[in-house]
C-alpha cells in the first residue's frame, strides 16, 4: 500500500532542547525583578488608600513605574507571565487595575522588542491603561478584553485589542492607531488630539475629541468636538 | 532551468505581455512576490497552458469571451474567426447535434451512418458562451466532453488529445439557470472579468480595431475547409497543424511573437507539471483539504447531512460548508499553482502560489451554509461574493497553518514513520488534519 506521507519522509524537526539549567535561574531573576518593581509602585500608590484616575496621578504613577523598571532585564514573555501571576501568583501584592496597567504599559514601552503580544484571555479582571503612551515603532497586540483608558495618551504606536475594551479608549492620544476588534465603551476618543481609533464592533459612546479619526465597523464616525 | 525551459517561459510571458498591451486592457488585481497581474488574463492563459477549464464570470460586455478568444488564438495558433465559428452558445434550444455532431445526411440517405463532427468538438480551444443559459437538463450533455475530452455521437467517438475549455457565465437574470454541481466541479478555476475602470474602458473605446489583429480570413477559410473535409482523422490533423503553423508564421511576421506547435505545447506542459511543491505548500494544501472535508460527527462532509451546533470543530471551515471537497480540487490547486510558480520563474511551488490560486479553485466548488452566507453578505469586498468567501476561507486556514506549521509537518513526518511500521504515537492537535492523519493510519475508532 502506498504511503501517503512519502513527501515528509525526510522531515526533521529542529532540536528544541532548552538549556533549562541556565534559563530557569535567569527567568526567575527577571520575574523577581518585575514583581519587586510592581511592589514598589503599589507601595507608593496606596499611600492615599484609594487610587483615583486623575491626570496628575496617572503621570506620577507612570513616572514612578519608569523609575522602578530602569535597568531591569526582561522581555515580552516575562511581561506576559507577569500578567498571569498578577491574578494567580502568591508572590504578588494585591492587584490594583490602574497602577498594574500603567506598570505593564511602562514595561511594554521600554522592552527591547518592537512587537509584543499579551495573551490575557484567561484574566478575570480587565486591566486599565494598557497601551498607555505606547511610542512610535512599537506594536502591542492584546488578546482578550481590556479595561478603561485603553491606549490612553498613545504616542504613535500601534495597539491592537483582539477583544473589547472599556470606557475612555484612546483618551488623550496624540498619534498612532488603536484597533479594537470587538466593541468599546463610552467616551471613546475623549481629548484625542490625533491618530486613529478603529473599532470593529460598536462604540457605546464618543468622547469630545480635538482631532483624529474614529471608525466604527469601517465607517467614519464623528464625535463631539472640543 | 534548461534553455528550452527558459525559451518556453519567455514565449508564454511574451504572449501575456502582448495581450495585456494590445488586446485586453484591465487593471492588475493579483499580486505575487511583488509583481501584479490581471487575474482574468493570467488564469485564462494558465488554463491554455495546462489544458484546463476556466469558468469566466462577469457582467455582459466586460470581455469574458474576448479574453478567452485572445488567449486561445495565440496559444493554439488559431485565427479568431475560426474560434468564432466553433463557439457554442448556451441557450434553451441548444441540441446535441449543434454542440457535438450530426449524421451526414447524404450518407444517411444511402443507408450509411457517418458523423459530421462540430468544430467545437474538433478544435483544441473550446469556448462555451453563456453556459448558464443552457437548461440544467442539457448541461449534462457536455459533462464527459468537458471532463475527459471524450465526445460520442451515434456509435462514433472522438477523443481530444489536448484541449482547454473556457465557459462564460453572466450573473443571474431571468434567462439564466443554475450550473449543476457536477459540471461546476469540473471547472478548475472561476475567474471574474472585471470592469476595467473608466480609464481603461475609455481606452478600449478608442481601440475598436483590435479584434482584427488576430483575424486571417484566408487561413480561416482553409481551416474551415479542413474541418469539413472527408479526410481520415490523421490526415485532417496534419492538415490542421499545417494551417496553424502558417498562422504562427503570420503572428511572428506581424507582431514578432513566437508561438508553440503541438509538440512544444506538450513539452511545456510536462515542464510545468514537473514543478515540485515545497513542504510548506504540500502541508498547507493538506491542512486546507482537511478543513474542507472533515466532519467529526459523520466521518466526512456529505451534502445531504447537516452539521449540528455544539461540535468541537465549529471554528473550522467544515462547520460552514455543506459539501465535501472533490478530488478535482487538489488537482486544480496543485496544477494552477505549479503553472503560476513556473510563470513567475520560481524553482518550486511555495505556499504563496497556492494561496494565490486556491480561492479561484475553491470559489465555485464550495457550498456554504445559509447562516455563513447571510453573515458575510454585507461585508465590504472587492471580489465577487463566492470568490471573496473562498479567499477569506483560505486566509483563515493560512493563519491557522502559520501558527502550527512545524507541528503539522512533524505530524506528517511522524505519520510516514508510523505507516512504515515504527511504533510511535501520532502527533496530536486540535486541527482536523491530526484527526485525518489518525484515520489514514487506521487509528481512529
Amino acid at each position: 500500500m502506498i504511503n501517503p506521507f512519502e513527501d515528509f519522509k525526510d522531515f526533521q524537526t529542529e532540536a528544541r532542547a532548552l538549556p533549562l539549567d541556565r534559563l530557569a535561574p535567569a527567568h526567575d531573576e527577571a520575574m523577581a525583578a518585575l514583581t519587586s518593581g510592581y511592589t514598589k509602585l503599589v507601595e507608593q500608590e496606596v499611600k492615599s488608600l484609594v487610587w483615583f484616575v486623575e491626570h496628575n496621578r496617572v503621570i506620577e504613577a507612570y513616572t514612578v513605574a519608569c523609575e522602578v523598571i530602569r535597568g531591569l532585564d526582561y522581555d515580552g514573555q516575562h511581561i506576559e507571565e507577569f500578567c498571569y501571576q498578577l491574578e494567580s501568583g502568591t508572590a504578588m501584592p494585591y492587584l490594583i487595575s490602574g497602577p498594574a496597567g500603567i506598570y505593564i504599559s511602562a514595561l511594554c514601552n521600554h522592552v527591547p522588542e518592537d512587537d509584543m503580544v499579551l495573551r490575557l484571555r484567561h484574566m478575570q479582571r480587565q486591566m486599565h491603561f494598557l497601551g498607555y503612551r505606547l511610542p512610535h515603532g512599537k506594536t502591542l497586540r492584546i488578546e482578550g478584553d481590556t479595561g478603561n483608558f485603553t491606549g490612553a495618551a498613545l504616542n504613535g504606536g500601534q495597539l491592537i485589542v483582539a477583544g473589547s475594551s472599556g470606557d475612555w479608549a484612546g483618551a488623550g492620544m496624540t498619534e498612532g492607531k488603536i484597533t479594537i476588534v470587538k466593541n468599546c465603551g463610552r467616551n471613546t476618543g475623549e481629548w484625542m488630539q490625533g491618530g486613529e481609533i478603529w473599532v470593529g464592533g460598536r462604540i457605546h459612546g464618543l468622547g469630545r475629541s480635538v482631532s483624529g479619526r474614529i471608525y466604527q465597523a469601517g465607517d467614519p464616525v464623528t464625535g463631539r468636538e472640543r | 532551468m534548461t534553455t528550452t525551459n527558459g525559451t518556453h517561459l519567455q514565449t508564454v510571458r511574451e504572449l501575456y505581455d502582448f495581450i495585456q498591451s494590445r488586446l485586453y486592457f484591465n487593471r492588475p488585481d493579483l499580486r505575487l512576490n511583488g509583481t501584479a497581474y490581471n487575474s482574468s488574463l493570467l488564469l485564462n492563459l494558465l488554463t491554455a497552458v495546462l489544458g484546463g477549464k476556466s469558468l469566466i464570470i462577469g457582467e455582459p460586455g466586460l470581455g469574458k469571451t474576448t479574453a478567452a478568444e485572445y488567449v486561445g488564438a495565440l496559444f493554439y495558433r488559431l485565427p479568431v474567426g475560426t474560434l468564432w465559428a466553433s463557439e457554442v452558445a448556451g441557450h434553451p434550444e441548444q441540441t446535441e447535434e449543434k454542440i457535438i455532431g450530426r449524421p451526414d445526411l447524404g450518407k444517411l440517405n444511402q443507408g450509411q451512418e457517418e458523423v459530421v463532427w462540430s468544430n467545437f468538438v474538433q478544435l483544441p480551444v473550446k469556448i462555451v458562451d453563456e453556459i448558464n443559459r443552457l437548461p440544467e437538463t442539457k448541461q449534462s450533455m457536455i459533462l464527459d466532453g468537458v471532463d475527459r475530452g471524450k465526445w460520442e455521437y451515434l456509435n462514433e467517438i472522438i477523443i481530444n488529445d489536448e484541449y482547454c475549455l473556457f465557459a462564460t457565465a453572466n450573473y443571474q437574470d431571468r434567462g439564466t439557470n443554475t450550473i449543476i454541481a457536477p459540471l461546476l466541479d469540473r471547472f478548475d478555476v472561476t475567474v471574474e472579468s472585471r470592469y476595467p475602470g473608466p480609464s481603461y474602458a475609455f481606452l478600449i473605446s478608442q481601440r475598436q480595431e483590435k479584434e482584427k489583429l488576430l483575424r486571417h480570413p484566408e487561413l480561416e477559410g482553409e481551416l474551415q475547409a479542413a474541418l469539413r473535409s472527408r479526410l481520415l482523422p490523421e490526415e485532417r490533423r496534419t492538415r490542421l497543424a499545417a494551417i496553424s503553423e502558417a498562422f504562427g508564421a503570420f503572428l511572428g511576421e506581424s507582431f514578432g511573437l513566437t508561438t508553440l506547435d503541438g509538440q512544444g505545447r506538450q513539452e511545456l506542459r510536462r515542464q510545468v507539471l514537473s514543478m515540485p511543491l515545497n513542504q510548506d505548500g504540500n502541508a498547507f494544501t493538506r491542512t486546507l483539504l482537511a478543513e474542507l472535508s472533515f466532519c467529526h460527527r459523520h466521518g466526512q462532509k456529505r451534502s445531504n447531512e447537516i452539521c449540528d451546533e455544539g461540535c468541537h470543530y465549529t471554528g473550522y471551515l467544515c462547520h460552514r460548508l455543506l459539501n465535501c471537497a472533490s478530488n478535482r480540487l487538489p488537482v486544480s490547486v496543485t496544477n494552477y499553482s505549479k503553472a503560476l510558480a513556473w510563470f513567475a520563474g520560481a524553482d518550486s511551488v511555495s505556499l504563496e502560489e497556492i494561496r494565490a490560486v486556491a480561492p479561484y479553485c475553491l470559489a465555485h466548488r464550495a457550498q456554504w451554509t445559509e447562516a455563513h452566507l447571510s453573515l458575510r453578505q454585507q461585508d465590504r469586498r472587492n471580489d465577487p461574493f463566492h470568490v471573496y468567501l473562498a479567499r477569506q476561507a483560505i486566509n483563515e486556514v493560512y493563519q491557522r497553518y502559520s501558527e502550527q506549521a512545524d507541528h503539522v509537518k512533524e505530524a506528517l513526518g511522524r505519520a510516514y514513520r508510523i505507516f512504515q511500521g515504527e511504533g510511535l504515537e501520532p502527533v496530536a492537535g486540535d486541527h482536523p488534519i491530526y484527526a485525518e492523519i489518525r484515520k489514514d493510519l487506521n487509528l481512529e475508532e
